[in-house]
């Protein structure tokens, strides 16, 4: 490999470098000085400890020795002069560290860790997948997709432009039911749980979340099946949107199928933002002028 | 000591610890802090770390015995264990050195992390400062969200037509501004007061003519999404502390077991937050 090093030819990744200044040094707006933000590639929720200290070596000789934690789980490396940036990605390459999320793209893929206990179905190995597949790709406008393993969805799936969160249909035991027992009701928000003569029964306000299984003392309730709930066009920042359900109880390779398709027909079908010459809209401002159902025909 | 920072591990008898910093500030990690972690991820956990949606760093499968020598290990370096359950998550701030950030929200996100570290609280409580309206750090859908707002003005001084406030892609986000022969003019309606344009005008032309911060309550994520509501704006971050610490207070006195800001507004109203007169 040391022979091949003098040889190797470094591209300009197309994201990932973001301009950026301190609010008081107004004079190197020019891009001067830009911020790196990295993340690990092949996609990982996780970074290792060489990539740590890879970041730390990074900081300490380019940038000013401090790092911003997205909430993407990106590192950001501020303050790197324009003239180091490729000493910095050759030193982030060779520890699986690449430049990216930032821009109109498909932004980090975000799952929760693996090590959870509340978990209910792995998204791991889904999100690893998409972000193959997909990630970075070159987008009309920033596309966030999250991965929840389960409801209390810690990478909001709710507001990412593509949510996946797992779910679970709950089923009832055979066991006796305690009389004076009513874990489960009080922890349904959305009052699903019905007990009458001391049988459970779930009426169709349920939304997945398993709330109740987690509450159960005895194991009188447990999840029956799981899958993914896909929602769209959710967003954050000026105008928050909640993402529109448009598939339940899929598995992981109808899921994949979704999200493809979902990404594709946003290509085809978005416009530009109204009043706007420069700025296309997001997956939820298309989905919102077409119809969820208009957008997936 | 509480047991807060250390979670529930899938392993059993292995946990994971949850890290947040102090100084520089929530959102920053110090060189030497990094090491710290990665020397701890090494020794005590897997090799590898988690980077949390709120600016965390979870270190997985970790023995509950060696946790009081990691504690011991992060005490002077800015580190901490918590930020989970009930007790009050670390204060999340957007980055220092973003170009849409007019006032970096750094220190005061350092002053309110260190004022309420540790206290606990009815139920699990977000505070989430953003330093322009795009909030990456979800405030509006935090449980108490801060939006900095900084109003402009049209100077005196002459526009030299430059472009550079409306040139693509460093310009205003909003399409606020039009460039015509008189001067920039600006669209009170589209303009959301992130102040980016004071920092490209060159002539000095559009200039800041007052900070303020938006103050939003009652958002959350989980298993009943709620977007949070305006509460009030306010002029100086000494007043910001202050409702912040009114806002907690009465929510402490309402709320019951495990109600969410954002369930006590749906009960009582936002009034039951508000700044009582005596």
């Amino acid at each position: 490999m040391s022979d091949n090093e003098s040889e190797f030819k470094l591209e300009m990744p197309k994201v990932g470098i973001i301009k950026g200044v301190l609010a008081k040094d107004i004079e190197v707006v020019g891009g001067k000085v830009v911020n790196i933000r990295t993340c690990a590639r092949p996609y990982k929720n996780m970074y290792s400890v060489a990539q740590l200290r890879t970041i730390k070596k990074v900081i300490e000789k380019y940038g000013s020795g401090k790092v911003h934690l997205s909430p993407r789980h990106n590192f950001e490396i501020p303050e790197v002069k324009q003239k180091e940036i490729e000493n910095v990605l050759k030193d982030l390459y060779i520890s699986g560290l690449f430049p990216g999320g930032a821009g109109t793209s498909v932004r980090n893929i975000f799952t929760c860790p693996d090590w959870c206990s509340k978990q209910i179905r792995p998204v791991q190995e889904l999100g690893e997948r998409v972000s193959f597949n997909s990630g970075d790709k070159d987008m009309p406008n920033k596309v966030a997709i999250s991965f929840a393993g389960c409801s209390n969805s810690c990478s909001r799936p709710q507001n990412a432009d593509i949510g996946i969160t797992a779910i679970g249909e709950v089923g009832v035991n055979d066991k006796t039911c305690p009389d004076d027992c009513k874990e489960c009701i009080r922890s349904c928000q959305f009052d699903a749980m019905e007990k009458h003569n001391g049988t459970i029964t779930i009426n169709d306000k349920c939304t997945y979340c398993c709330k109740c299984v987690e509450s159960c003392p005895e194991t009188v309730l447990s999840i029956k099946k799981t899958g993914f709930r896909i929602t769209v066009g959710g967003k954050e920042g000026s105008n928050v949107m909640f993402g529109k359900e448009c598939a339940l109880f899929v598995d992981d390779f109808e899921a994949f199928e979704i999200i493809e398709k979902v990404l594709r027909h946003y290509q085809e079908k978005v416009a530009f933002r109204p009043g706007s010459s420069k700025k296309k809209e997001r997956l939820g401002e298309v989905i919102e002028r077409l119809g969820l159902e208009d957008f997936m025909s | 000591m509480n047991d807060s920072g250390i979670l529930q591990g899938r392993t059993k008898g292995k946990s994971t610890l949850r890290v947040a910093s102090n100084d520089p500030y929530s959102a920053e990690l110090t060189a030497e802090q990094i090491g710290i972690i990665a020397d701890i991820a090494e020794k005590f956990g897997s090799g590898s770390v988690h980077v949390t949606a709120r600016q965390t760093i979870e270190i997985p499968d970790i023995e509950l015995t060696s946790i009081n020598e990691i504690k011991k290990l992060i005490k002077n370096s800015g580190l901490y264990t918590g930020s989970s359950g009930k007790y009050i998550r670390n204060v999340m701030a957007c980055s220092r050195w973003c170009l849409y950030n007019a006032s970096p929200l750094s220190d005061l996100a350092a002053q309110l992390n260190r004022k309420y570290q540790g206290s606990e609280l009815p139920g699990k409580t977000l505070i989430s400062l953003s330093g322009c309206d795009f909030s990456c750090t979800r405030s509006r859908t935090s449980d108490i969200g801060v939006i900095a707002r900084t109003k402009i003005k049209i100077t005196d001084k002459k526009c030299k037509q430059c472009s550079l406030c409306v040139k693509a892609p460093l310009c205003c986000q909003m399409d606020a501004i039009t460039i015509t022969d008189e001067g920039a003019e600006i669209d009170t309606e589209r303009c959301v007061r992130c102040g980016f344009c004071t920092k490209i005008c060159r002539p000095g032309t559009i200039a800041i003519d007052s900070n303020s911060y938006d103050i939003f309550l009652g958002g959350k994520g989980g298993v009943k999404p709620r977007e949070a509501d305006f509460f009030k704006n306010v002029k100086s971050e000494d007043e910001l502390v202050k409702q912040i610490d009114a806002i907690l207070a009465g929510y402490i006195a309402v709320a019951d077991d495990k109600e969410r800001i954002g369930d006590v507004i749906d009960r009582l109203g936002m009034s039951a937050l508000e700044i009582k007169d005596e």
